[in-house]
């Protein structure tokens, strides 16, 4: 047998989280997330599943603790004074998808995706579109290149924003709840994007509701409740037989499943 | 009921002339409005109290007198307070202009306030910084979402520049004043003067429905 040994792609410390004075969101949360794993973060709402993915992405001040990435430290707080700190370029190969679409609606679609590239990289617009092209292609979207998002439909929308993350080369992508928002029958479109992905070995986080597709695509499984990690660990064991009474709980009453 | 109408003594070449220069009211306060509008929202907006409060002093003179008031104020106070005057034109033009801005930049706030948190969560996730994202993002959004109240608020200028009238302005309401007083015929040249004030602005009110629609069309 031999001895693989990795250094974590993202290190999570003691992470402390609080809205105003009383509400504690997240209380000491520590996560260690390997080079490609797909870690689903499952909980109920107001648990801190969003809030960490929101964290993570800087887009959040915290209260204490710290988060590396690739073994370099980019968000942090001191409990004295409260500010975060946040390096934005370690933060940069960092993607996220939101649960709304977040499509500029002024901008047609391959203006949605080279947007990025142009003003923060400097990327020239013939190259980004080039690559825009066929990253659109390959997602099946290549005929709405010049499309407006109005135009689209909450699928396709998802879709385009998964896009305008990859533009920028992310080494982890954040998904919060990307399908929530989608009609049913949109669903599957949103999701078999994020599979594809998925073997490619894009390291991911994910928090869904998807029963299905949290079994589907998770290399591990976080439960996340009361602000910290309840049940960690493979897929099989947190959805199939978990062994925390709150994570079984969970699950028979959201995912209508009798152990 | 004996009153017989004759519009052939209301001459149109006044009131052309009248016309000619509502419009240029209009338009010259328009470019005030619209242009200075967009920084002195910023100014309203500002976390930094000495900047803000007279910002909001300015604007709410503006939006809690009356435009007459406003207009009377410039003509009489003004030159008699700072000892400028302008020439009549000028202090027309001025005295709309700057209630325009006042208005203006409440539409602008609004729209840029209306923004959704979430386009900009995008826009730090894509990386880029806060000046790109006010460049890129809430400028663009906000000014096209501005669009159909700046065309009321222009209109609302349009029908407003007849106040200059009493500060012998010599605009279209100006020349109909002179006109009905000349002619002995007020109702004539005051439906007249009435009909041509709605067919500039029936237009323009058709154009913001028209917009309004199309933008809840695009949001939906």
């Amino acid at each position: 047998m031999t001895m693989s040994f990795s250094a974590p792609l993202v290190k999570i410390k003691s992470l402390h989280k609080s809205y105003g004075p009383h509400i504690q969101v997240l209380k000491g949360l520590d996560i260690e997330m390997k080079p490609g794993e797909r870690v689903v973060v499952i909980g109920p709402s107001g648990g801190g599943k969003s809030t960490l993915l929101r964290v993570m992405m800087g887009l959040e001040k915290i209260d204490s603790g710290s988060i590396s990435f690739a073994g370099k430290p980019y968000i942090s707080s001191e409990a004295a004074d409260k500010k975060t700190v946040i390096d934005t370029e370690v933060r940069r190969s960092i993607g996220m998808v939101f649960q709304h679409y977040t499509l500029f609606p002024h901008l047609n679609v391959i203006q949605n995706l080279i947007l990025a590239p142009c003003k923060v990289r400097g990327e020239n617009k013939a190259s980004a579109t080039k690559r825009a092209q066929a990253l659109l292609e390959r997602f099946g979207l290549g005929a709405k290149a010049s499309a407006y998002p109005a135009q689209l439909s909450g699928g396709q929308k998802q879709r385009v924003a998964i896009a305008r993350a990859l533009m920028l080369d992310p080494k982890l992508m954040l998904f919060d709840e990307v399908t929530s928002a989608l009609d049913p029958e949109l669903v599957a479109e949103v999701e078999q994007v994020i599979l594809q992905l998925a073997a490619q070995d894009m390291p991911m986080m994910i928090v869904t509701h998807d029963m299905w597709f949290a079994k589907n695509i998770a290399s591990r499984v976080i439960f996340c409740a009361g602000g910290v990690v309840v049940e960690d660990g493979p897929p099989e064991q947190v959805l199939g037989s978990p062994k925390e009474e709150r994570t079984r709980d969970f699950i028979e009453r959201v995912f209508h499943i009798r152990h | 009921m004996g009153y017989s109408f004759d519009f052939r003594s209301v001459s149109f070449g006044p009131l052309w002339e009248g016309l000619i220069v509502t419009l240029q009211l209009t338009v010259a306060a328009n470019i005030i409005g619209v242009v200075l509008g967009f920084p002195l929202a910023l100014l309203i907006m500002s976390r930094f109290a000495p900047i803000r409060l007279p910002a909001m002093l300015f604007v709410e003179f503006f939006r809690c007198t009356p435009a007459i008031v406003q207009i009377v104020w410039f003509f009489y106070c003004v030159p008699m307070l700072f000892n400028v005057f302008l020439g009549s034109m000028t202090m027309g033009i001025l005295a709309l202009g700057l209630n325009l801005m006042a208005f203006n930049a409440e539409a602008y706030r609004a729209a840029i306030q209306a923004v959704p948190r979430e386009q900009l969560d995008a826009g730090i996730a894509l990386g880029l910084n806060p000046l790109q994202r006010t460049l890129y993002i809430v400028l663009p959004t906000a000014v096209r979402a501005s669009i159909p109240v700046l065309l009321t608020n222009g209109i609302g200028i349009f029908q407003q520049s007849a106040l200059v009238a009493i500060v012998a302005v010599q605009d279209l309401m100006y020349q109909a004043k002179t006109l009905a007083t000349e002619t002995y015929r007020p109702i004539e040249t005051f439906t007249i003067v009435a009909l041509v004030y709605f067919a500039v602005s029936f237009p323009v009110s058709q154009i913001v429905g028209y917009l309004e629609r199309r933008r809840q069309l695009m949001m939906s």
